[in-house]
């Protein structure tokens, strides 16, 4: 075909006058260098023009110097270059990120994204690859309009919280369905230790072709059951037919923590605390026992090193590192007509900026193509990786955030005048706490060096990802298509705990060893007949079938009494062995589905797709369920009103779209929640059995029901695209673990029921643009801004709101009828009183009480100073933890040879309860950060701390939760910024080497906030749907920087 | 191979149901046994029975905190870890209803009291499926469990019965199984009516139970005739009903020295007070306990010796001002003085009546002859023979304090003597705080440093949050 209009051109050209001049030049990709052959050049205002060479380069006559040329490609942005004095003209195409040619993956079939009516977004997988993250959703912040992601913390391989659209659920997950090449995966963190394991970790970025998201019921209806939170599909890399490539991915970089609070020093925190003590002695004098302070009623007193220095421990400094990261990734594709394949192996060492924190994964994959006959076209993906996970307790894992040997709450509140070590190099400790040295009192914390050399948590899995499938042509436009997918997962989770300090203390010594093993397999049957009759009536159809089945099993065992300190594993010697971790279980899933689309033209388009659903995790007469969704779409700038308007000149393309569909939520946190059950157990040595479940025997799905409108628009060619969308997601029928009166004791005091309502609105807008285009120089640029709206609209009854505890311990959050979801909630607090440094917590009624520590019958009084109670119980809701609003802000500058890259996230409209501040004023021996320096001091001081009374966990929040502490949570990060070098290809010579490009960046430059936590995106409680927002003992966030390069032969 | 041919697969393999059976989508739980399968055998029944004892014996209640929170409210302990998962705010006298652990006492309590509802609605469908004299038995050790629990329960969350003769707001009073999502609304009954109950439950337990079992282990870890007498002493005391204790008492302790059942088990003080609280914690002195084992332990940070000995000494005895270690009328060579606590370097003043730190196996005493002793002999002394009860309170320190003379003692002193008693020979057994209250008396907190007045709200515990929240009808 090349050929053939090459003959037409030199057929042409050999009509030109003489005076004409010929330019020649080479075309290239500004995105890798690569060069780009069959880009169209043409004369404008002409019909002459050529295509570009193999190896990218073309010739042209032109008519003189005021002509123009204008390069056009496939996915790419088109340029316009006048001709002037040159005679040599090279061309670097920017690709177009709106991609209105390209195709989107949807549920078991791809569709151009010019005929798709659906909503979903695509994000490539290259600029991922490229950042120091463990799986590649942490990646996606910022990149998607309508999909926000949160890093719950610093920890490596913490699963990000993922939401679509909103909050998807109350009880069941609102994590994504996460489809890899055709296989729904497992998402939750799945360590069985303090570490975290997230499962997605196992697929290696470099790996990653796209990502589609699929955000509206005509495009997720398909996956019916498991849409309701939407669908990430991944697609990995495949091989195009052609010379074998290698390319060879590096990064390496360091990390540190960043926005460390700030805490008192050890003189700072000796006078502080004495002055504690003191106040408190004028109210108890049972405060503090004799035994445990001095003549002059000190408790903590200086300890010395033995160079007469005092000792002064900065906790956070002896926690935190700056820790080193590397990451390899090497891949060959290639292919001949007939066979094609990928080839790729990675390596991955993180550590963390917490000590013994690390993430290590070792990867290999082969996908290949084989066209065995015309008819006949087999896959194979085979996917094999080990991924390593190490943590000590860090308080940072969901549920672990009081732990008391949680790093990150230790890295703020050990004691600073206390030494690590004794002047003998031994560890300083005492009972299970660090020594009190020169202090009276004594330490209530592990001490951090124990933790990190002595105790060990890993989660390591080795895991098997593999697709076989076979695509048969029946007919013309007809294909049967079969995929036959095994996920097969071991992990083995270690845990050991020392019996010197900590965790392991109290049983001298704990080891605690689970084995998981995960089997997951898929089996997808499809039949799709595609036809265009009278090249105006285009028909797709699809029929299928898919089955799933999950079997966990989980056996493990806990090992005491360590029979010898020598021994540091679980396979030594111990005094006591318990059964520990044991668990199956198993759900299965079947589905039989067909879709229809039809489009007139390329104007009007319509699709409607049916999905029959069966799952084993509800009841047995309610366990299938029909879902399905209509879309409808109108091409207007193909009407011929709309191409013989002026419109047409700027505006080059205008759609209208809209679906309706309804999707169900099949992830239950109970695969067995329809039945009654009883447990075994003992008494002593006899066996039990005990009520311990009470099904629901009407369980049935619930369900999603999603509107989407939406607009597509385009500007100059493609040069400014806009895409806007409404989006409605009512969900009914909410599988809620309905709150029983602990009176009438069902166990859990909950029973899983089909009650309440919820709906996410909101807007999405995203522009891609390139301001800047001009041959060397280019600038493209994408903004994508949503806004999202949680209404909960029922539940049991209004009266009958949901709470919920942060680490089982402390209430934090509500969720009730009329607000959004997880509300903070808590008591109202109103500053301190100036006349006595007295908290003032305000009832619901208005009035206003006040608090002073350790004061007996008037510890609660009126502002009158007249006795009351408590007002703990007079919670209010004090603000919503939801985002209503959030985005990305990406550019991409290249000049030459160079890129620049500067990715910004925002995010807003929510409060965060700052509990970690609650724990750093806390008044017991806790260290306390700089602000308690601002303490009440003298009657009329007007401060928001008040006076410091020791063993006081009232006031600031740390016994039930107030609204000093909540705080907004609206942020702006510079996510990315990565600076850029491709080396010119003249540089290489005959080394074979086709590209090199070098590339530094920095993650979490910049944050611009006024949260005063370590990082206003942060979720202690993980992906929970009810008890979001809140900061508690976490460790805080990453800054790393990195130095990479992508190099090819 | 046709085209013809592979259509028809291809489309049989759509078409087909994928080769799945109807039994595809069956998942039915591999570890925990239907509700409609544990009537099945004898061995099953039998396992529901010690599960309604393990159930109440949970770290959570009885079997751990419940006994530690009443011991640390008083004056006796001094907090050294300022921990609020260990009890702190308790301790101070602050516990919130939204205190996860105060709750915990709550909902461990019904969570109990639904099973044994549910057992003897299932013991009266499925007769005929054990012997008939088993399950008469059963349904006494049953109606047994719900008496001490509902008692526990009262003591804490309720104005103690002596305040107004139980007028003040007592518990919901559940007494059917529930297994569905219907009747959370249930106000208080009075706490009067909650002793009715619980004295009707122990009366038919009394009828119903076994006289003994055939090892000493069953002996001691389940309920016979004589262990729901001995708590009816309790309840009555607590109720200030002495005709009843005494009354009661009669049926297992012998009119005069020494002191012993006279009837089926004959219970008795042991010679060394030090020997009930060690392996096999099987003597006739220990009427009711709950067992441990290995693999059957109270669980983490709920095990006395974790509180109270080395475990980890949350809190250390107060060895001055009020606390009982500092009075003077418990002499330095008393043996459960000298053999049952500890003075540490690091610690302080440790309790090491249970002695084992990890893992923590000490028997917990949940009825102790030592005890009811004491409960005839107050009752004596209230309403009774004041000779009978010196004799009693004679028996219990002289077996530890041999040459122990308390002098000349009235009503009152005597009284006093006897609760003194109570505080020493009871000493972290988890009835200091229940002991003050169930005579409307002042709390002496340690942690608060001041008296809780029987007017304070903080002197029982608030109805939890969640139940506040879920049960409008309180």
């Amino acid at each position: 075909m090349r050929n053939y209009l090459l003959v037409i051109c030199l057929f042409c050209s050999g009509l030109v006058l003489a005076q004409d001049k010929v330019i020649t030049g080479k075309i290239t990709s500004s995105d890798d260098g690569s060069v780009l052959p069959g880009v169209s050049v043409l004369i404008k205002g002409t019909s002459v023009g050529t295509t570009s060479n193999v190896d990218g380069s073309y010739s042209i006559t032109a008519a003189g110097s005021g002509s123009t040329l204008v390069f056009s490609f496939v996915g790419m942005n088109t340029i316009e270059v006048a001709v002037g004095s040159q005679s040599v003209i090279n061309v670097a195409l920017v690709n177009n990120l709106t991609e209105l040619s390209e195709v989107v993956v949807t549920g078991y079939s791809t569709q151009k994204r010019a005929e798709f009516t659906g909503s979903a977004s695509t994000i490539k997988g290259r600029g991922i690859a490229e950042r120091p993250v463990q799986s590649f959703g942490q990646g996606l912040t910022g990149q998607a309009a309508g999909v926000n992601i949160t890093q719950p913390n610093g920890l490596l391989n913490n699963p990000p919280v993922i939401r679509v659209r909103g909050l998807s659920s109350l009880s069941l997950s609102s994590f994504p369905l996460v489809v890899v090449d055709g296989i729904p995966i497992a998402t939750d963190n799945i360590s069985g230790n303090a570490t975290t394991n997230n499962p997605l970790g196992d697929i290696n970025p470099s790996d990653i072709e796209s990502i589609d998201i699929l955000k509206d019921a005509a495009s997720a209806a398909i996956y019916g059951s498991r849409a309701a939170a939407g669908v990430l599909l991944i697609t990995t890399k495949r091989g195009k037919t052609g010379n074998a490539k290698v390319s060879i991915d590096s990064w390496a970089g360091i990390s540190n923590a960043v926005r460390v609070p700030k805490v008192l020093n050890a003189q700072q925190y000796m006078d502080h605390k004495n002055g504690a003590i003191a106040n408190a002695l004028l109210l108890n004098p049972n405060a503090i026992a004799p035994t445990a302070r001095d003549d002059q009623n000190r408790s903590f007193l200086p300890t010395y090193n033995a160079d007469g220095s005092m000792v002064d421990t900065d906790w956070a400094d002896f926690i935190f590192r700056t820790a080193f990261s590397q990451n390899h990734n090497v891949s060959l594709t290639g292919g001949s007509e007939k066979t094609s394949y990928y080839f790729s192996a990675g390596l991955t060492d993180q550590d963390g900026f917490l000590r013994a924190n690390s993430f290590q994964r070792r990867s290999a994959r082969l996908n290949m193509d084989h066209k065995a006959t015309s008819w006949l076209r087999l896959t194979f993906n085979i996917n094999y990786n080990n991924s390593m996970n190490k943590a000590p307790a860090s308080g940072s894992n969901p549920g672990g955030a009081f732990g008391s040997s949680g790093l990150g709450r230790l890295a703020m509140a050990q004691i600073p005048n206390l030494p690590a070590y004794n002047a003998d190099g031994s560890y300083n400790v005492e009972g299970n706490a660090i020594g009190r040295k020169s202090n009276l009192l004594p330490a209530q914390f592990s001490n951090p060096a124990v933790l990190i050399d002595l105790d060990k948590n890993s989660s390591e899995n080795n895991r098997l990802i593999s697709n076989l499938g076979a695509e048969i042509r029946l007919m013309e436009g007809l294909m049967a298509k079969t995929t036959y997918s095994w996920d097969r997962r071991n992990t083995e989770d270690i845990r050991f705990w020392n019996p010197i300090n900590g965790d392991g203390f109290s049983t001298q010594g704990d080891a605690y060893n689970r084995y998981q093993r995960a089997d997951n397999w898929n089996w997808i049957n499809t039949l799709s007949y595609n036809k265009s009759i009278a090249q105006k009536h285009n028909i797709g159809v699809v029929l299928g079938s898919d089955v799933q089945k999950r079997r966990n099993t989980y056996w493990g065992a806990e090992r005491q009494g360590l029979a010898d300190f020598f021994f540091t594993d679980f396979q030594g010697n111990f005094g006591t062995n318990l059964a520990a971790g044991n668990s199956i279980s198993q759900v299965a899933y079947e589905a039989y589905l067909g879709s229809v689309s039809y489009n007139y033209s390329g104007k009007y388009f319509l699709s409607a797709n049916y999905r029959r659903d069966g799952n084993s995790a509800l009841s047995a007469d309610n366990r299938w369920g029909n879902f399905g969704g209509v879309s409808a779409g109108w091409t207007i700038s193909e009407e011929g009103f709309f191409k013989g308007s002026s419109l047409s000149n700027v505006m080059t393309s205008l759609r209208l779209k809209a679906s309706w569909g309804r999707v169900g939520n099949g992830n239950l946190s109970s695969a067995y929640g329809s039945y009654s059950t009883f447990s075994s157990s003992l008494y002593g040595a006899a066996p039990t059995l005990a009520f311990n479940q009470a099904g629901n025997r009407d369980l049935k799905w619930e369900t999603s029901d999603q509107t989407n409108i939406g607009l597509d628009v385009s500007f100059l060619n493609d040069r400014i695209t806009l895409e806007a969308n409404y989006y409605n997601k009512d969900i009914n029928n909410l599988i809620l673990d309905v709150p029983q009166a602990p009176s009438k004791g069902i166990p859990g005091n909950s029973i899983l029921s089909n009650v309440g309502s919820m709906y996410n609105k909101g807007m999405e807008l995203a522009i891609t643009a390139v301001p800047v285009n001009k041959g060397s120089f280019s600038w493209t640029t994408n903004l994508n801004f949503s806004t999202n709206k949680n209404m909960v609209t029922s539940l049991v009854d209004d009266n009958t709101p949901i709470l919920t505890n942060t680490s089982g311990l402390e209430a934090t959050n509500i969720t009730k009828v009329g607000y959004s979801a997880a509300q903070v909630y808590g008591v109202k607090t109103a500053g301190v009183n100036p006349e006595n440094g007295r908290r003032i917590f305000v009832k619901t009624d208005g009035t206003q009480v006040q608090y002073q520590h350790l004061g007996g019958a008037n510890a609660w009084t009126f502002m009158n100073g007249t006795a009351t109670t408590s007002p703990s119980n007079q919670q209010q809701i004090l603000g919503n933890t939801l985002p209503t609003w959030y985005g990305g802000f990406n550019n991409t500058l290249k000049y030459g040879n160079f890129d620049l890259g500067i990715n910004f996230t925002f995010s807003g409209g929510n409060y965060i309860y700052n509990g970690s501040r609650a724990g750093l004023l806390d008044q017991r021996i806790w260290n306390n950060s700089v602000e308690i320096l601002n303490a009440w001091k003298t009657p009329g001081q007007v401060t928001n701390i008040p006076r410091a009374v020791y063993s006081d966990n009232i006031s600031n929040g740390s016994s039930f939760l107030i609204s000093e502490n909540l705080e907004k949570g609206d942020f702006l990060r510079l996510q990315t910024a990565t600076l850029g070098y491709r080396f010119p290809t003249s540089v290489f010579g005959k080394t074979g080497i086709t590209g090199l490009r070098l590339y530094a960046q920095v993650n979490n430059a910049f944050l611009w906030t006024k949260y005063s936590g370590v990082d206003p995106e942060i979720s202690t409680n993980g992906d929970s749907n009810l008890a979001s927002g809140i900061e508690r003992n976490s460790i805080p966030q990453a800054r790393a920087f990195t130095f990479g390069l992508n190099l090819s032969f | 191979m046709s085209r013809i041919k592979i259509s028809t697969v291809a489309l049989a393999l759509v078409m087909s149901v994928s080769s799945c059976s109807e039994s595809f989508l069956e998942a039915v739980p591999e570890l925990d046994l239907s509700d409609a399968s544990v009537f099945e055998t004898p061995a099953r029944v039998l396992s529901q029975v010690n599960g309604l004892y393990g159930s109440v014996k949970n770290g959570n209640f009885l079997g751990g905190r419940y006994p530690i929170y009443n011991d640390i409210r008083g004056e006796e302990f001094v907090n050294r870890t300022t921990n609020s998962v260990t009890g702190f705010s308790v301790y101070q006298g602050n516990p919130d209803p939204a205190d996860t652990y105060v709750a915990a006492f709550w909902n461990q309590g019904y969570l109990s009291i639904n099973r044994v509802n549910l057992f003897l609605e299932g013991l009266a469908a499925n007769t005929g499926k054990i012997d008939a004299t088993l399950a008469t038995n059963y349904g006494g050790e049953a109606k047994f469990i719900r008496a001490l629990t509902y008692f526990s329960l009262v003591q804490i969350f309720a104005k103690p019965y002596a305040l107004d003769n139980g007028a003040s707001p007592g518990l919901p009073l559940r007494l059917k199984g529930e297994t569905t999502a219907a009747g959370s609304v249930l106000a208080r009954s009075t706490v009067a009516q909650i002793y009715d109950q619980i004295l009707k439950d122990l009366n038919e337990a009394e009828t119903a139970l076994p006289d003994t079992y055939a090892t000493p282990l069953l002996r001691t870890t389940r309920a016979h005739k004589n262990t729901a007498i001995a708590l009816k002493t309790r309840v009555l005391l607590a109720k200030r009903d002495f005709a009843g204790v005494i009354t009661e008492g009669a049926k297992i302790v012998s009119a005069a020295a020494p002191f012993k059942s006279p009837n089926r088990v004959a219970h008795e003080l042991q010679a060394d007070v030090v020997s009930v609280f060690r392996a096999p914690y099987t003597s006739v002195e220990s009427i009711f306990s709950f067992p441990m084992a290995d693999t059957n332990a109270p669980g983490t940070q709920n095990q006395i010796g974790f509180y109270f000995n080395f475990g980890n000494a949350e809190y250390f005895l107060n060895n001055s001002g009020a606390g009982i270690l500092a009075d003077k009328t418990w002499s330095a060579t008393d043996d459960r003085r000298t053999k049952l606590t500890t003075l540490n370097a690091t610690y302080g003043n440790l309790v090491t009546k249970f002695s084992n730190v990890s893992p923590f196996v000490d028997y917990v005493p949940s009825i102790r002859y030592a005890e009811t002793l004491l409960n005839v002999a107050e009752a004596e002394a209230e309403a009774g023979s004041l000779t009978r009860a010196r004799a009693i309170l004679e028996a219990v320190r002289k077996r530890s304090d041999a040459a122990y003379q308390f002098g000349t003692l009235d009503k009152a002193g005597l009284i006093a003597a006897i609760l003194t008693e109570r505080r020493i020979e009871l000493l972290a057994e988890g009835f200091r705080a229940n002991d003050v209250l169930r005579r409307a008396q002042p709390l002496n907190s340690f942690g608060a440093g001041t008296l809780i007045q029987p007017t304070s709200a903080n002197y029982v515990f608030g109805i939890p949050t969640t139940e506040q929240q879920t049960n409008p009808g309180l």
